[in-house]
């Protein structure tokens, strides 16, 4: 996709987003509504299947493409599984299937495939309780599982999606093929999918707290006006920058370097990155933003609780931070400062 | 909303630097390991002028001058690349930094040809060095305040006044001062010009402030009836306070403002050994990762540059992010070690390190901009003031 069309693909989804995603859709996800007719629109427009290609009726875009897209989302708290759906897609798509209409998510764990059938459990599946497809991958082999033939136990995530575990128990397959990806790389995908929306999310955090600032008059002027308010909002900032950084700079490497093996270290430490700083960004967001940001009925808990549950998705910095590690302590001392120069786990 | 949008646009650094990358490492791999650990930790405080003459000799001291001061007319990025290799392999560089960071450029930007071709050439050869004269008793975060008078004379100026945290007065040549020359002291940023002093000439007077660690680096500069050639002006009588903002934004997002005790990393990684429990390589993965972000954010806010583009804001943000990751590095370093260092040996020599890094890091938030100040000028640019 030129940049010219990705510009105006994201304009285009950032109106439709901030029209057809407010508060009342987000609050009903909440409460157990899946809300169809945004998902509709959202297919309608073609948003999941971003980066497949045209021949496959896809928008034709690159892994980046989709990345900016999700980021996008991020700062409107989708409710639906979009990134998940559009991620399952490419993947399929890659794997030489026809991805098929319909939410669908990612069911990355440690499965079996015995005879052409799925066996094993996920937990902490994404939107596992209103997808129709669950997509594996399974040593080389990718496959797709319809909800029908999986065992869910829906387990609604601190931020109020469907999440859940998700069992499979001798499953027939609704598509199997040679997978692009490795199980592992497959799980890298979703965590710099998850960093980008991290990002977003970010900012819309530091957005919604500028904002409030600059309105909440308190001892007669808006609180903006005291040095405290913006030593704390300053600080939001560089928290909020670093994770926009990390995240774009690991969505580049992963799209530049390829499907198959693109910015390994770089997704590790922006997810590392952004995990770490989530808690940072809502702690200052909330405190700028008092008793009222504290409430359901104000919106920045749609992005603070986010944040908070998608630290953990697909790899906390405990997870990340492990990996890096042991990669650099086993390269040795030597070996560090040409590691992290070339964004790599060893030079 | 209408709040400015933080970016940081991925950027690579060309071929060409990467290049020259290579070129550093294999210099420095050569003439390091003659030099004392403790030279290494200090890095761009330590003074070795053998080091800064030999990098000089390699034309990586005002990399991006024109050819006839003896640069090599290379971007910037070429110089952003050497900056990081002298941080990241921990070379002595601190005879030269300011001179080829902040008073060369400002001399090439500002200064007439007499000084340029005076001065510029020895810079470049690695062998002529530069204190800041920013700072005073009574001027510290507030340096439109400054009280150092330099009254015009016949032929000159006679300076009178006294500047502080002079790093490195006591064996550089030279210090860029900023001072009043016409005005009164109310008049902030009007009336304010910078001098190029010798800091040889007759009533300028040098005196040590030792600093927590022990360290002898700042210095106490009294002028007393000091005569400063007219011909030492730099730019135009008045011009001193735009010029000396200029001069600041060098300072800002280069890699010195989270590479500085860069050694603790690596000493860390030596420490845990090759196989860390998994609570310990999560503890140095998260750092790493930390840096990773940091250098991210940082050769994004050199991509924009290059690109004709002045991020201030970004350039804040950097300092204030890795100045903190600084200061957090030794404690958190220190707090894993404790458990998890491989050897007893290895534990004692690595507390002894990170104590002096932890005795250090007080200075990363003040100098070059306090964090509040920094804070600022963040919160100007999310329209908060």
């Amino acid at each position: 996709m030129d940049r010219e069309s990705r510009d105006m693909l994201l304009e285009t989804a950032d109106r439709f987003f901030t029209e057809r995603c407010g508060r009342a859709v987000v609050n009903d996800v909440e409460k157990g509504v899946w809300p169809a007719d945004l998902w509709r629109e959202i297919e309608e427009m073609g948003l999941p299947l971003v980066a497949v290609p045209e021949d496959k009726g896809g928008a034709g875009g690159t892994l980046a493409d989709m990345l900016a897209l999700l980021r996008l989302a991020g700062s409107h708290a989708v409710p639906v599984p979009l990134a998940e759906t559009a991620l399952a897609n490419l993947l399929t798509a890659a794997a030489g299937g026809a991805p098929k209409p319909g939410p669908a998510t990612l069911a990355l764990g440690n499965l079996a495939l015995n005879g052409g059938r799925v066996s094993g459990k996920v937990e902490r599946v994404p939107f596992a309780a209103v997808s129709e497809r669950f997509v594996g991958v399974i040593g080389g082999a990718l496959v797709v599982v319809a909800a029908g033939n999986a065992k869910i136990d829906a387990k609604p995530n601190h931020a109020g999606e469907p999440y859940g575990t998700v069992a499979f128990d001798n499953a027939v397959t609704e598509f199997n093929g040679a997978s692009p990806v490795s199980a592992d790389r497959a799980f890298e995908l979703a965590a710099v999918m998850r960093a980008m929306q991290m990002a977003g999310a970010a900012d819309k955090v530091l957005a919604t707290a500028v904002e409030y600032c600059k309105q909440r008059v308190q001892f007669g002027r808006p609180i903006s006006t005291f040095q405290a308010i913006q030593h704390m909002l300053a600080e939001l900032a560089s928290c909020v920058a670093a994770t926009i950084a990390a995240a774009e700079a690991a969505a580049r490497d992963a799209d530049e370097g390829g499907l198959v093996d693109g910015g390994r270290f770089s997704i590790a430490a922006a997810k590392s990155q952004a995990s770490e700083f989530a808690q940072r960004i809502a702690a200052i967001s909330h405190q700028s933003m008092g008793a009222m940001g504290f409430t359901h009925e104000h919106i920045l808990h749609h992005y603070t609780r986010r944040l908070w549950v998608w630290r953990r998705d697909f790899g906390s910095e405990t997870f990340w931070g492990d990996k890096i590690g042991a990669a650099y302590a086993k390269a040795g001392p030597d070996a560090l400062w040409a590691s992290l120069s070339a964004s790599r786990y060893a030079a | 909303m209408s709040i400015p949008k933080l970016e940081f646009p991925p950027f690579h650094l060309p071929a060409e630097a990467e290049a020259l990358r290579g070129e550093v490492r294999t210099f420095l791999k050569e003439v390091l390991p003659t030099v004392r650990s403790e030279d290494r930790f200090a890095s761009w405080n330590t003074f070795s002028p053998d080091f800064s003459k030999a990098l000089g000799k390699k034309g990586w001291i005002g990399i991006t001058w024109p050819k006839q001061y003896g640069g090599s007319e290379r971007s910037f990025l070429d110089r952003y690349v050497i900056t990081e290799e002298l941080l990241g392999n921990s070379a002595p560089a601190g005879a030269h930094w300011v001179a080829d960071r902040q008073s060369g450029p400002l001399l090439l930007r500002f200064g007439n040809e007499e000084q340029r071709a005076a001065i510029l050439p020895r810079i470049t050869a690695g062998e002529c060095y530069f204190s800041i004269g920013m700072s005073e008793p009574d001027s510290g975060s507030d340096l439109a305040s400054v009280r150092t008078r330099a009254e015009p004379v016949p032929g000159g100026f006679r300076v009178n006044g006294t500047k502080v945290w002079t790093s490195g007065a006591h064996r550089n040549h030279y210090c860029i001062a900023l001072v009043r020359t016409s005005g009164q002291h109310g008049d902030r940023h009007k009336g304010l010009s910078q001098l190029l002093v010798d800091l040889k000439t007759p009533g300028v007077t040098i005196r040590p402030i030792i600093n927590l660690a022990g360290r002898h680096d700042w210095n106490e500069v009294t002028f007393n009836d000091a005569f400063i050639p007219e011909s030492c002006l730099i730019g135009n009588e008045g011009d001193g306070w735009l010029q000396v903002t200029s001069e600041l934004a060098f300072e800002r997002s280069g890699p010195e403002r989270f590479m500085q005790n860069f050694y603790i990393l690596r000493e860390l990684v030596r420490v845990l050994g090759r196989q860390p429990a998994k609570r310990a390589s999560s503890v140095l993965g998260r750092l790493v990762a930390r840096l990773w972000s940091l250098r991210q954010m940082s050769v994004a806010v050199a991509g924009m540059m290059q690109g004709g583009k002045s991020p201030a804001i970004e350039a804040a943000l950097v300092k204030d992010l890795g100045t903190i990751y600084q200061q957090d590095l030794p404690e958190i370093a220190r707090a894993i070690v404790e458990s998890d260092a491989t050897t007893d040996d290895d534990l004692a020599d690595f507390l002894d390190v990170a104590q002096y890094a932890t005795m250090m890091a007080p200075s990363y938030t003040i100098q070059g901009g306090t964090t509040q100040v920094l804070r600022g000028i963040v919160a100007r640019g999310l329209g908060l003031r």
